[in-house]
């Protein structure tokens, strides 16, 4: 049987190629919309497996330094490394610096640690040059997408910081690249204030001396303990928030990014709706520009079936080919992005069923209008 | 009931619309053409030739009467089977004022779609269709696109089309209309021909005086009615 979508397809083949390309473009960016989302997932992570650890303590009725404001003291990790379920315990701090580049300032994001401590937050494998910090002071190691290299030397509030380390791959949940200080050079950033800001404060009597603040106390615990049992009793008794791997992991998935995924998943089921109504369009068009050749075929005894084979493959070949275009732009262009994009082979399958589906609906139009078409439209006089 | 009948008419009424806008087109026609006819059907414009064809054709469904393609009685008072469009594959041919080739179907493929829809096997339609192309002396066309070809070559594949089903019946409306004379003559003789040699009923509207010196009967709508002159 002559494959009537086969042999329009190919003498059109040219304006059916462009238009499956345009059509791609837009699955393109459906697929790119999902790759940010999942980058935003992946990137809010990174931080959470690099540590590793089993317990965050933070200020008491917060969600953590990741979702809110958490001051706690330092000397708290003393306190919580004498629990007897806690193997190891260290101060961190989280903080958002600016770094100066030559022609403008780069957001940052930076974790200070003790760098003596029992809990090193750099993980070894996602460092590609250099070292990890091994001195108090002055030394920063940063992500490769700062731009910044080995050596370079770094102006951050009062002092110059040098390059010790470049890693690759690590990025805050808002997708800014992290880079990592000594405890002390971040409560220093953090808390200590301008000479004339402390003279200030004094004239009005604050007196503030209080720089061994951290944002928050990560633990890991000894094997046999429950974490879950562990964290209640000590939020019972250190007036703090205890938060699990787990739960610190939905306050990033759910508290940080659920709203841009939210916006996110809300422009890709508009995109796929436009896309659905512009392949209803374009097969709309194509099959009003055969309704002569559609009326000759009814007219002259063609079944609907045969003629109705003829859109809905068109359709079906059509989204195909867009999807092809659309994963082939989408791995064109998603590193160009600024923040993480992830294009993962589930979301191109997910995309897949809903462009055949899509396509299926979109079919329905053109077949509506084969259905109707009428054969004397075919006779003139 | 005449062996030689291909198309029997009784009482065949046709109108449009009711109250004031009720048109009375064909009021009660009858009559019968046999097979290897060449039937002109000539009329003012809107006297009801393409309505009268439709329904011949079974496309158009009439108010009442009774219509006989071959031995087969196809409707009376209505249709007398679900499928008319098997009715059309089977036993019409439909010839036009242009040649309304598929445009992307090339020339063998336009004349082997329809009975590959009917079932018949591709190699045997195939078959069939170049034995029509040497018999039209296109045969070295058979992969070329209807726009590669002439006007008068693409009625001849248009002609070929309407025989590749073995049709009872041809109803041809105008097909000479975008011709030249000596084109419009050529293809008037070739359909009486085929008329006499497929032993085929044609039925042919025309406006064209000088062709009817080759048909066989002229049949003419007057009066709302069908009459030979």
């Amino acid at each position: 049987m002559i494959h009537l979508a086969k042999e329009d397809i190919r003498h059109t083949l040219g304006k059916f190629l462009v238009t499956a390309m345009g059509v791609g473009m837009l699955l393109g960016i459906v697929l790119i919309m999902m790759g940010v989302y999942r980058g935003m997932i992946s990137d809010a992570e990174v931080l959470l497996d690099d540590l590793n650890v089993d317990l965050w303590v933070v200020q008491g009725n917060t969600l953590g330094p990741f979702a809110e404001s958490s001051r706690v003291h330092e000397d708290l990790k003393y306190t919580v490394k004498s629990i007897t379920a806690i193997d190891k315990s260290e101060a961190i701090t989280f903080q958002n610096l600016q770094l100066p580049l030559a022609d403008r300032k780069l957001a940052v994001f930076a974790i200070g640690y003790d760098i003596y401590g029992e809990i090193n937050p750099i993980n070894l494998d996602r460092l590609v040059e250099g070292r990890v910090l091994e001195n108090d002071h002055y030394e920063i190691v940063v992500s490769d997408k700062t731009s910044y290299k080995l050596d370079d030397k770094i102006k951050l509030g009062r002092n110059f910081y040098k390059v010790v380390g470049i890693t690759h791959g690590t990025v805050a949940s808002g997708g800014d690249p992290l880079v990592y200080i000594s405890l002390k050079d971040a409560q220093e950033l953090q808390f200590t204030y301008t000479n004339k800001r402390i003279q200030i404060d004094r004239a009005r009597g604050i007196i503030n001396k209080d720089s061994h603040l951290v944002n928050a106390i990560i633990a890991t615990i000894k094997p046999a303990y429950n974490i879950d049992e562990v964290a209640q009793d000590m939020e019972k008794w250190l007036h703090k928030s205890v938060y699990t791997r787990a739960e610190q992991k939905v306050v990033l998935t759910r508290n940080v990014v659920e709203k841009a995924s939210k916006q996110i998943g809300l422009f890709t089921v508009i995109l796929v709706a436009v896309a659905t109504i512009i392949i209803a369009l374009i097969i709309y068009t194509m099959t009003l520009e055969k309704m002569k050749e559609i009326s000759i075929m009814k007219l002259i005894g063609l079944p609907n079936s045969t003629i109705i084979k003829m859109i809905v493959e068109e359709t079906l070949t059509l989204g195909l080919l867009a999807f092809i275009f659309g994963n082939i732009f989408s791995h064109l262009i998603y590193d160009k992005f600024p923040k993480n994009v992830l294009l993962e082979i589930r979301d191109a399958w997910l995309l897949f069923g809903i462009v055949i589906v899509a396509s299926i609906f979109a079919s329905f139009i053109g077949v509506k209008k084969v259905i109707n078409a009428d054969p004397t439209a075919a006779i003139g006089g | 009931m005449s062996n030689n009948q291909a198309i029997k008419v009784e009482n065949l009424n046709k109108a449009f619309g009711s109250g004031d806008a009720f048109v009375d087109v064909i009021h009660d026609a009858n009559f019968t053409i046999n097979k290897g006819e060449l039937v002109a059907l000539i009329a003012p414009s809107g006297a009801g030739k393409t309505t009268l064809l439709m329904m011949l054709g079974c496309v158009d469904k009439p108010n009442s009467g009774t219509i006989y393609l071959g031995d087969e009685k196809v409707f009376q008072d209505k249709w007398l089977t679900k499928e008319t469009r098997k009715i059309r594959r089977e036993k019409i041919g439909f010839i036009f004022q242009a040649h309304y080739l598929i445009p992307f179907l090339n020339i063998i493929d336009n004349l082997t779609l329809l009975p590959q829809a009917n079932g018949v096997k591709d190699r045997e339609s195939k078959q069939k269709a170049r034995e029509l192309l040497e018999y039209f002396d296109i045969a070295e066309k058979e992969n070329a696109m209807p726009s590669q070809l002439s006007g008068g070559q693409n009625q001849r594949v248009a002609i070929a089309r309407a025989l590749m089903n073995n049709p009872e019946i041809i109803l041809a409306d105008e097909p000479t209309a975008a011709l030249d004379m000596d084109r419009s003559t050529n293809v008037v003789k070739m359909l009486k021909k085929i008329a006499i040699e497929q032993d085929v009923a044609i039925v042919m509207v025309t406006h064209d005086d000088r062709m009817l010196e080759y048909c066989d009967k002229i049949m003419k709508i007057e009066n709302k009615t069908v009459v030979f002159i």
